[in-house]
């Protein structure tokens, strides 16, 4: 049946946020809407440009809508684009800009675990994986994503603050000549030269060097 | 320089300041694809993307992009903003000196160019033309990312 609509103001600010690609759909309620409004997502590819609507996003009155799957070729690029309904009355559709996912999207920080000697530490790093759809799919590291994917890796003397930063490629980086039974910190931040994306750096991993054998 | 990367194609090895390109681009990137409001045709991906060319023929699909962006593009997108405008003459300066660089090894025959090349190429120019030259330019302009994309 025929749906008669007014004019609405249009959702404001459609955005993709993606974290390691991970790209979710985010706008803002029209200016002035409490609640009660509800939207439609639709998505197209650059290049085919047939909109498709997203019927897990169809009347929802939520301001997101996880279109990682839909977009999860990242050799291709996308829009999306929302309306808003209310009391009869619709939007406009409010497009986003162009999405590409390579580009587009943010890193998380690795993991960094850490062991000790007593005169050294050895870190291992391990890049975030790339959004999957389900457990079960296997895992694609963003290192396969972004194969010039390097780790700048931050150590910190506790007692004396003195602090060493690395740049690796490798995923591994022992750190010699160390005093023993000393506390240091380790943080690391994951850097793609190309195309240009740092993530930040991880929370801070303390381990202490053991006691001297020699002694 | 720094930012400068080695791109390797067979027996042909160019060095390109890729972060530039990059940094430019990325710069005016929203400012240029706004201005290309037609989604249903890519220049670069339509109807394949770049990224299904034969490795093989990747020396010579370069060669030929850099003439096209250099020869079909950056002369017809000057725009009424100064800063994107200088972004784009640097960016087509880098591209310039790369033409060149390829130039150099397409006539020692390091660059040789296969059916798929030539097919795909021919695809990119049918794109370009089903459009009118500024907005055909414009549009690949837009679409550099995905060149940069898979040049890496």
């Amino acid at each position: 049946s025929g749906e008669l609509y007014c004019s609405l103001l249009n959702p404001r600010n459609v955005r993709f946020e993606s974290i390691n690609m991970k790209n979710v759909l985010h706008w803002s309620a029209p200016e002035g809407t409490g609640n009660g409004v509800l939207y439609r997502v639709k998505y197209s590819v650059y290049g085919v440009g047939k909109w498709i609507r997203k019927p897990e996003c169809r009347n929802i009155n939520r301001t997101w809508c996880d279109l990682s799957s839909e977009t999860s070729d990242y050799e291709e690029q996308y829009y999306a684009s929302v309306k808003a309904f209310l009391n009869g009355m619709s939007s406009d559709w409010v497009e986003t800009t162009r999405f590409n996912p390579l580009t587009d999207t943010k890193i998380d920080p690795p993991m960094v675990s850490v062991s000790s000697t007593d005169k050294s530490i050895s870190i291992i790093l391990t890049a975030p994986e790339k959004w999957k759809r389900n457990p079960k799919e296997e895992s694609v590291s963003l290192l396969q994503v972004y194969p010039g994917l390097q780790y700048n890796v931050s150590v910190l003397n506790k007692k004396t603050k003195k602090r060493w930063f690395f740049s690796i490629s490798n995923h591994t980086l022992v750190v010699p000549w160390l005093e023993p039974e000393t506390a240091y910190c380790v943080s690391a931040q994951i850097h793609v030269t190309t195309p240009i994306l740092d993530s930040g750096f991880s929370k801070e991993y303390c381990i202490a060097t053991l006691k001297d054998k020699t002694k | 320089t720094a930012g400068n990367k080695i791109l390797h194609f067979g027996a042909c090895r160019v060095s390109m300041s890729m972060a530039e390109i990059r940094a430019g681009f990325t710069a005016i990137k929203a400012n240029i694809q706004a201005r290309d409001s037609i989604r249903t045709l890519s220049i670069l991906s339509y109807p394949h993307s770049l990224h299904k060319v034969n490795s093989s023929d990747r020396c010579c699909i370069t060669h030929h992009l850099f003439n096209f962006y250099v020869d079909k593009v950056f002369k017809h997108c000057r725009t009424e903003d100064s800063y994107v405008n200088r972004k784009i003459s640097s960016i087509a300066n880098s591209f310039l000196s790369m033409k060149r660089k390829l130039g150099q090894c397409h006539e020692q025959n390091q660059c040789v160019c296969g059916q798929e090349s030539t097919e795909k190429f021919k695809q990119i120019l049918a794109n370009y033309e089903e459009l009118n030259v500024t907005s055909a330019a414009m549009k690949s302009l837009g679409e550099l990312d995905i060149l940069l994309d898979w040049m890496e």
